[in-house]
């Protein structure tokens, strides 16, 4: 008989254990009722809105992308590297950050208002409901599914480049045959993130809704929580969410389980099409219009260099340090769970033989996007209330659903180099009779140094930038930073605002560039 | 005849400088060590790679002012070769038309084409679906149908078991005999060279060391490089 003991298989128990203990007292906490039919109306209208503003983000996150992505694969200009990189770091730029910028660009006092006033058009502009949410997710968003179809057209390999050039290829035979075959494997998984990461829009829909007639299940939940206190409302609208995203995870890890893009062997081979005019005319109109979208945003949070003298007060050092302590015990959380999880898979993929067991470790980390963190930490103060304050729970609370939040993305990092460490060396560490300590040192620790430390880094960054969790227990007792952030903003303080953003703006990109640096050196 | 005269190309790591002659309907087998510029000599008769200086001449006609497109030159590399989402009579149609909209004649002609590597009967397979000999042979098929009178072969058949290796070798020499191409190809083994080529190019430090017919460069030639290749060095 096979042992299926494993710290990753009590790791994964204790996870569900969470998830089920969590809704389940906010189901018992919600008394005797039913509640769904009373919200169906409600209901129905959430989801109708959640659906289509994550529909239509989805859409022009993935077209605005898809054309970035492919101008910036067709051309070469100063800068062009530093372009590249910044597309990457939008994927941890703080939804409340995001917020602020478009506030402060798109707003009714901001960049684009006072611009046509001063050229003598007084336009009322109002954001608030879909305009504002769009905006804030395609701000976001696109630069994202730009970055990853750069890299799936950077894998199309050399020689099929030079093919092209022998063939005589015309830029629309290119796109057929080289450039959509590379983009069409990352739609599906691209389209199934962004409308799951937008479907489930917290902040950004709470700030720029306009409203309660404008809610996310996210928001919904949230409002549940901690405006109506009604917590069967809250668990019904939580079920309804898990049901909903894990059926669009499933897919999602349906969609993106396939063959490993083909590695070109030698550098980069010239692309044919780079010489047409009308390619470069439009190239050339696509970057000049990411230009003017992406960059005012960017630059109204770098505005706050001016007034961060004026912020580095005693609530700041406070909500600084609070961020930082939680960020890494999140992202401490995060990597140890991963390394647990990733441990049990290897165990039973490489050395029991049972790769449907090693599966289902390896789809938990991605099952946790489809869980409501409102619901889950709601269920899980009341579970912990009778033994601990409210201020107390929320430093319990927040490291720890922010650090499942942050298991997905560090378990990508961490769970596939223990399966290399496990069939490269795995045979002969058995062999040498490495065992235990000596066996991590010996064979993991060299693999799994730099994953571990980009994961670590991304975790911290994910968790650093967060408004989610804090929203309910946030108050004089527990302030983050990101708080702070929507603290000034809710008071009008924008000037302050700015540069609370711009310092978590700031941390939030050095982690995630320190995390791209390790896990580029990770081979 | 293809000419190559004193074709000079510089990079900050690497300088080569390329004399070669090979007559028409000749299989020309270029060899050397890894990193001597055998890829770069054909790279460069295929247009992907520019001379700063010399002449580059097929039959007469100089190839230097041409893109790669418009080069008499057919090419089949080591790997992906074939475009995965396209069956294998679509891969070899991209050697007549890149539009894929054949004629009658032109369909014949991809049939004939994929007949002649032995592969009728695969037309709808997708490289997937095939072998790692077959989808060599799919692109060796492209190469035939262009007509074009020059094809290089850059390492094609090292990745295949050295059966398959040598029927490949065999196939190229005899659909270039029948149709009087000249092919240009990189080999790694002394045996194969012997077996097929008439002309044998040594290629190492960016140039051709040693010319002529592969006999009297492998027994004649008095460098360790060469030695080194053949195991006596």
């Amino acid at each position: 008989m096979r042992s299926l003991s494993h710290p990753g298989s009590l790791v994964a128990l204790a996870i569900l254990a969470l998830v089920v203990g969590g809704f389940a007292t906010l189901v018992l906490a919600g008394g005797e009722k039913p509640a769904l039919l009373a919200i169906g109306p409600y209901l129905v209208r959430v989801l109708i809105f959640s659906t289509v503003q994550a529909a239509l983000s989805s859409l022009l996150s993935l077209v605005f992308g898809a054309a970035l992505a492919l101008a910036l694969a067709r051309r070469r200009f100063p800068g062009r590297n530093l372009v590249v990189s910044a597309l990457g770091l939008t994927m941890v730029m703080p939804t409340i950050v995001a917020v602020f910028a478009v506030l402060a660009v798109y707003g009714r006092s901001g960049w684009l208002a006072a611009g046509l006033h001063g050229i003598g058009i007084p336009v009322e502009i109002s954001i608030f409901g879909y305009p504002g949410i769009l905006i804030a997710h395609v701000f976001l968003n696109a630069p994202f599914v730009a970055r990853i179809m750069l890299d799936a057209l950077n894998t199309v390999p050399a020689e099929q480049w030079r093919l092209a050039q022998t063939l005589g290829f015309s830029p629309a035979q290119i796109l057929r045959h080289l450039d959509w075959p590379a983009l069409r494997g990352e739609v599906p998984g691209l389209a199934g993130l962004v409308f799951l990461v937008c479907f489930k829009s917290f902040a950004i829909v709470l700030a720029l809704g306009g409203g309660p007639a404008r809610a996310t299940l996210e928001v919904a939940i949230y409002e549940a929580l901690k405006i109506d206190l009604d917590f069967g409302r809250a668990a019904w609208l939580a079920f309804i969410q898990t049901a909903l995203c894990l059926a669009l995870t499933l897919a999602l890890n349906w969609a993106i389980a396939r063959p490993p893009a083909a590695q070109t062997v030698r550098a980069l081979a010239v692309r044919p099409d780079r010489t047409d005019r009308g390619l470069l005319a439009w190239d050339s109109l696509v970057l000049v219009l990411g230009l003017l979208f992406l960059a005012p945003p960017f630059l109204s949070v770098l505005a706050g260099l001016a007034h961060v003298a004026a912020v580095l007060d005693a609530d700041f050092a406070r909500a600084f340090a609070t961020s930082i302590v939680i960020a890494a015990l999140a992202a401490l959380m995060a990597c140890l769970m991963a390394l647990a999880l990733g441990g049990a898979a290897r165990r039973f993929r490489l050395a029991a033989r049972m790769p449907r067991l090693a599966a289902l470790y390896d789809a938990l980390p991605n099952t946790l996007l489809a869980v409501p963190p409102f619901a889950l930490t709601a269920g899980l103060f009341l579970a912990i209330r009778p033994f601990v304050d409210p201020a107390t729970a929320g430093y319990i609370l927040l490291p720890l659903i922010n650090g499942l939040g942050a298991l997905p993305f560090a378990y990508r990092f961490i769970g596939p180099r223990i399966m290399i460490a496990g069939e490269r060396y795995g045979r002969l560490s058995a062999s040498l009779g490495l065992r235990g300590l000596d066996r991590l040192k010996i064979m993991d620790w060299p693999i799994l140094a730099r994953p571990l430390g980009a994961a670590f880094a991304l975790a911290m960054a994910l968790s650093f930038g967060d408004f989610g969790v804090v929203a309910l227990f946030g108050g004089t007792e527990l302030q983050t930073l990101p708080y702070l952030l929507y603290e000034r903003l809710g008071a009008y303080r924008l000037e302050e605002a700015s540069s609370i953003g711009l310092l978590i703006v700031l941390v939030s990109f050095v982690l995630a560039l320190l995390s791209g640096r390790l896990s580029h050196a990770a081979d | 005849m293809l000419l190559i005269d004193r074709c000079r190309l510089t990079w900050p790591d690497f300088r080569a400088e390329y004399t070669l002659a090979v007559e028409t309907g000749a299989l020309c087998a270029v060899v050397g060590p890894s990193g001597g510029g055998k890829t770069t000599l054909l790279h460069m008769i295929a247009g992907f790679e520019q001379p700063e200086s010399g002449a580059l001449t097929l039959d007469g006609r100089s190839l230097l002012p041409l893109p790669p497109a418009r080069r008499p030159v057919a090419i089949v590399f080591q790997d992906h070769n074939l475009f995965p989402h396209l069956t294998a009579a679509q891969n070899v149609a991209l050697g007549l038309r890149p539009s894929l909209r054949l004629t009658d004649a032109e369909r014949t002609a991809v049939a004939e084409a994929l007949d002649a590597v032995e592969l009728d009967g695969l037309e709808a397979r997708k490289p997937g679906e095939m072998s790692g000999g077959q989808r060599q042979r799919v692109a060796l098929a492209r190469a035939l149908v262009s007509h074009r009178p020059l094809i290089l072969l850059d390492e094609p058949f090292s990745s295949l078991d050295p059966g398959l290796r040598r029927g490949m070798i065999g196939l190229v020499d005899a659909l270039r005999r029948r149709r009087r191409i000249t092919v240009v190809m990189t080999i790694h083994t002394p045996e194969d060279v012997m077996e097929v080529a008439d002309q044998m190019a040594f290629v190492a430090d960016g140039s051709v060391i040693a010319s002529g017919p592969p006999g009297r460069v492998l027994r004649q030639y008095d460098d360790p490089r060469i030695g080194a290749f053949c195991g006596t060095g």
